[in-house]
């Protein structure tokens, strides 16, 4: 092709590209500028689109609230444990189910699916009833393990998807060099489902960092809540703080989008490592 | 290239089942401890007869689900649901389907507008769902206050509040949250489609829609599959946003089953944990059906063969 | 194909097999919970709602501090936002984890289903007389004083002082008549002012219709009857359809929550809105809106009535826990520590020590004078529970339908109880 229309067409794609980044960034933008303004200039009529008078130490009252950075705490811990949690159990299970046959395969699957319909919502009772037996209550290690529940069937789902598209010549290749399932699995596969992984860990990873209803039962001290619970204590019924909800959400989405930001670029490395075979 | 002949090679044979079992053992453990255990419960819960306070009193039998069946707004609480699904979930995939489209294409900055994208999905959902309130509010909403200044309206529109709006108003924010991540399962479906399949294709003098119909789509179909059956269930689940948008109207009107089972709960007169237990298991068979009779039209059973 | 149906139909059959021989084994009913054999325990747990996020778990943990010095129990706080106490609490009473005291602004459900001390057996008896009696008829179920006040806040009218003088009002309202029109001649201002912001959302619309009914000789039960659709409320509700009719109030007062009526004030947007205290100190903090509260006006011209509010320190019953419990109460009714809670979260006081103490200040005065004789919502009655929450789903519907409409379907709803 020649070079003229590859460029305007490049032209019409980035135009496109910066409309699209300014839909999806346009109602955080306004949490942004919402987060510098008093809290009764939030809720002013008519708004402004600039704060009226700009309001920089909320930030700072925000992160010097240690309540907040408890939270803030919690909510990473948490998001960290059940992504890793998943990953690890979810490899195994995916592997076996895309490679070989053997009884009950179908039904693990299925039951994987099924779990995937049920609310946590719905469930916080028996959650809390369980994890109280175990003496679980008000501990990371139960908020993890249900995240880790909960998300798991998307993790194996996913790469399962991704181990049953690899061809089953590049594994036979390594079974004749004698090497066992688990080599392969590392060595080879792995390496092969990198974005499968990377889908599976973002998705786990915000899934966890979003999860409500089960931390609000479950983390009953103040120190252990997630920021998805603590949110709550800014606007009340008898106290609206706008101003501090706000900056702690500008806050709460930054690590989410930086870590993002760093894994994104892995996936973008992998996929082109992988699809120059 | 017969698709069936590549698939029949893709299990590597036969593994006896309790060494296979041993791989799945950890995952077994976490779905029977987390998610079905639980699940026991909710149903025990559903026989019971409780008191307000949550203390339970008796058994019910089955009068929870009878009178979840009875009650007069389910008729309109299911309607809701099923809008709210369809809707929801087909504006996502088709959006995305394009937005992934863009987003594999090379352009100066691509890598931002696609961190940009993952911020609706990075941000809490309470935390969209309470922005989106304000974003859409009468008085201080800037969405009103940027429509009258380019004098559209006059005066405000009542999105949450407005009968024949309020849905939409939600629906609007439930695809606004599920795009980021059906985007990045397909541009990750884009990505595993082998580079040579498209170049032979481009030799072969197909035409760019034709490439996509023919070419792409048949290959996306496990991400689409994935796209769809999850964003189905996540959007049947959701909570936050419903929940939030509709929280200053009265009743039942704009609710889905999942906000109902849980007033049903805690906020209704009725406040009765053995009704919503009911409604809960409700919700998962309606659910369980509906992937049922999605995967028995897609044929899984051939995809993970 | 089928096959795949089958296995779906044969897994979902037996987990719900499961299920029902899980049942068999009987959820132990209401048999005490925790602390159990009759021995004693040596810490008990407080669930707490948070009034503020500055101020109830410092008082609290401060508190515990106290508690452990002076008695030697060990006192667990759990804070919980008001948005999640009903949840929370149900969850923990359907696991029989009650806790041994529970922040509530509701207790004679409680009290019906047996679960709670009374008075007699936890509160010493200085303290119980020290209580207002208000608080204490309110407070008694079945004979006896189960529902503890941990603070008051009683209603009255705030009006913008500024708005008033622009519209050329003089003084605050008496009679309805004189409500109505001044929120005319502020609504006449133009510029988005709002008259009167009357919240009759899910959140609090029985609160706010208190107000109005009990200024109208309405009540919402009388003696042992329901009044909800007598002619005074169903007056009450038609004149508050026809304000919004003539467009006196907020856009869709039936679809506005307290919360955003109050923000609409803070605006500076409004003349009048039924405020307590705690509104009074946002206000006085952010210091842009001029306003006075002041009785509310009634419909006839008579003596204001208040609407008061009381939330409930209700203590569970269990094996072991009466003396940690009584201990709590004793510590927590001495004057300087539930009035220094009363004060720092901006409320009324409970108990006659009480409004001595607040005597002096003059922000209080509108709201203390009144207190003592303040109307309650009949929150001694377990069927008011349920009756409320019909109530806050229900009312606002009255702005688009027929009040009397309404009203009756309530009244039917509280008999049926």
């Amino acid at each position: 092709m020649s070079a003229a229309p590859t460029s305007t067409r490049r032209v019409g794609t980035t135009l496109l590209g910066v409309l699209v980044a300014l839909v999806f960034l346009a109602p955080y933008l306004v949490m942004v500028l919402d987060s510098l303004r008093t809290s009764t200039d939030v809720k002013t009529t008519p708004p402004s689109i600039l704060p009226r008078q700009w309001q920089w130490d909320t930030y700072a009252t925000v992160i010097g609230d240690g309540r907040f950075v408890n939270w803030l705490q919690t909510s990473l811990l948490v998001a960290f444990g059940s992504t890793a949690l998943v990953i690890v159990v979810a490899i195994p299970a995916a592997y076996m189910t895309a490679r070989y046959r053997f009884r009950g395969r179908m039904a693990f699957l299925v039951v994987v699916l099924i779990t995937q319909m049920f609310s946590p919502t719905a469930l916080v009772v028996g959650l809390y009833r369980q994890f109280f037996e175990l003496n679980m209550v008000n501990t990371y290690g139960a908020l993890i393990l249900t995240n880790a529940g909960f998300n798991l069937a998307f993790a194996v789902w996913i790469l399962h998807g991704f181990f049953s598209s690899i061809p089953v010549e590049v594994e036979e290749a390594a079974l004749l060099d004698g090497a066992s399932r688990f080599q392969i699995l590392r060595k080879v596969m792995l390496p092969l489902t990198r974005p499968g992984l990377v889908t599976a860990t973002i998705f786990t990873f915000i899934a966890a960092w979003n999860e409500y209803i089960v931390a609000l039962t479950l983390m009953l001290d103040d120190a252990k809540k997630p920021l998805t619970v603590g949110f709550r204590s800014y606007v009340t019924g008898y106290e609206q703080h706008w101003d501090q909800l706000f900056a702690a959400s500008v806050i709460a989405v930054v690590p989410v989008v930086i870590l993002f930001a760093i894994i994104e670029k892995h996936l973008v490395g992998g996929l082109t490592a992988g699809s120059v075979k | 290239m017969t698709p069936r002949g590549r698939r029949r090679r893709r299990q590597t044979g036969q593994i006896s089942s309790g060494a296979a079992w041993l791989w799945l053992a950890p995952a077994t453990a976490l779905i029977l401890g987390v998610v079905l255990f639980p699940a026991i419960q909710l149903f025990r819960a559903s026989r019971g007869e409780y008191s307000i306070t949550g203390l339970r009193t008796g058994d019910a039998g089955w009068s929870n689900y009878t009178a979840v069946l009875n009650h007069p707004s389910l008729e309109v609480v299911v309607r809701n649901t099923v809008i709210w699904v369809v809707v929801v979930v087909a504006a996502t995939i088709l959006i995305s389907l394009g937005l992934a489209q863009l987003l594999i294409k090379q352009f100066p900055g691509r890598r931002i507008v696609r961190w940009a994208v993952i911020v609706p999905w990075a941000a809490s959902l309470i935390i969209t769902s309470q922005l989106f309130v304000l974003l859409y509010d009468y008085n201080y909403g800037i969405i009103n206050h940027l429509l009258k200044k380019v004098g559209l309206i006059e005066t405000s529109i009542d999105f949450l509040g407005d009968d024949r709006l309020t849905l939409a108003s939600m629906i609007v924010v439930g695809i606004f949250v599920s795009l980021p991540f059906t985007t990045f399962v397909f541009i990750a479906g884009l990505n595993a489609i082998p580079g040579d399949v498209m170049e032979a294709a481009r030799v072969d003098g197909a035409s760019a829609w034709k490439r996509y119909r023919h070419v792409t789509l048949p290959l996306l179909r496990p991400a689409l599959m994935v796209a769809s059956v999850l964003n189905v269930i996540y959007v049947f689940n959701s909570f936050p946003i419903v929940y939030t948008l509709n929280d200053r109207n009265p009743g039942y009107a704009h609710d889905t089953t999942i906000t109902f089972m849980y007033k049903l709960a805690f906020e209704s007169q009725e406040k009765d944990v053995g009704m919503s237990a009911a409604a809960g298991i409700g919700n998962v068979l309606l659910i369980l059906v509906v992937i049922a009779v999605y995967m028995k039209v897609v044929n899984w059973q051939e995809q993970t063969r | 194909m089928t096959k795949k149906s089958l296995v779906l139909a044969a897994l979902t059959a037996s987990s719900l097999g499961l299920a029902a021989c899980g049942g068999g084994t009987g959820a132990g009913n209401a048999d005490g919970g925790d602390g159990g054999d009759g021995e004693q325990a040596t810490s008990i747990k407080l669930v707490a709602a948070e009034y503020s996020k500055d101020n109830t778990k410092a008082f609290w943990d401060e508190f515990a501090k106290k508690y452990k010095e002076e008695s030697g129990y060990d006192l667990e706080v759990q804070i919980i936002s008001w948005d999640n106490i009903d949840q929370q609490s149900s969850t923990m009473i359907q696991n029989n984890q009650a806790p041994d005291i529970l922040n509530l602004n509701a207790y004679a459900s409680y009290a019906k289903d047996g679960l709670l001390w009374s008075a007699e057996d936890v509160i010493p008896q200085e303290s119980q007389e020290d209580i207002l009696d208000t608080f204490v008829k309110y407070g008694t179920y079945d004979g006896k004083f189960y529902g503890f006040p941990d603070l008051a806040s009683a209603r009255a009218l705030f009006y913008n002082t500024e708005l008033f003088e622009k519209a050329g009002i003089n003084e605050p309202p008496k009679t309805w008549d004189e409500l109505r029109d001044a929120a005319q001649k502020i609504t006449d201002l133009g510029d988005g002012n709002i008259g009167y912001a009357l919240p009759l959302g899910p959140e609090e619309s029985q609160g706010e219709f208190s107000m109005w009914l009990f200024n109208n000789g309405g009540m919402w039960k009388d003696g042992d009857s329901w009044t909800i659709n007598s002619a005074e409320n169903v007056e009450t509700l038609e004149f508050l359809k026809k304000l919004d009719e003539d467009g006196l109030t907020q856009n869709n007062p039936g679809r506005t929550n307290r919360a955003d009526a109050f923000d609409l004030f803070k605006s500076g947007k409004v003349g009048m809105v039924v405020g307590f205290s705690p509104l009074a100190a946002q206000l006085d903090e952010d210091g842009t809106v001029d306003y006075e509260p002041a009785p509310f006006p009634t419909n006839n011209g008579g003596e204001s009535q208040t609407f008061g509010v009381t939330d409930y320190l209700m203590a569970f019953k269990k094996d072991g826990n009466q003396d940690a419990v009584k201990k709590f109460y004793e510590l927590y009714y001495q004057p300087d520590q539930v009035n220094t809670f009363i004060e720092k979260e901006g409320f009324l006081p409970v108990t006659e020590s009480g409004v001595e103490r607040f005597s002096d200040n003059e922000d209080l005065k509108v709201y203390l004078e009144t207190l003592p004789n303040a109307q309650l919502t009949p929150t001694d009655d377990p069927t008011w529970d349920k009756v409320k929450l019909a109530v806050q789903q229900n009312l606002g519907a009255a702005m688009d339908g027929d009040p009397k409409d309404v009203l009756d379907k309530l009244q039917q709803t509280a008999e049926q109880q």
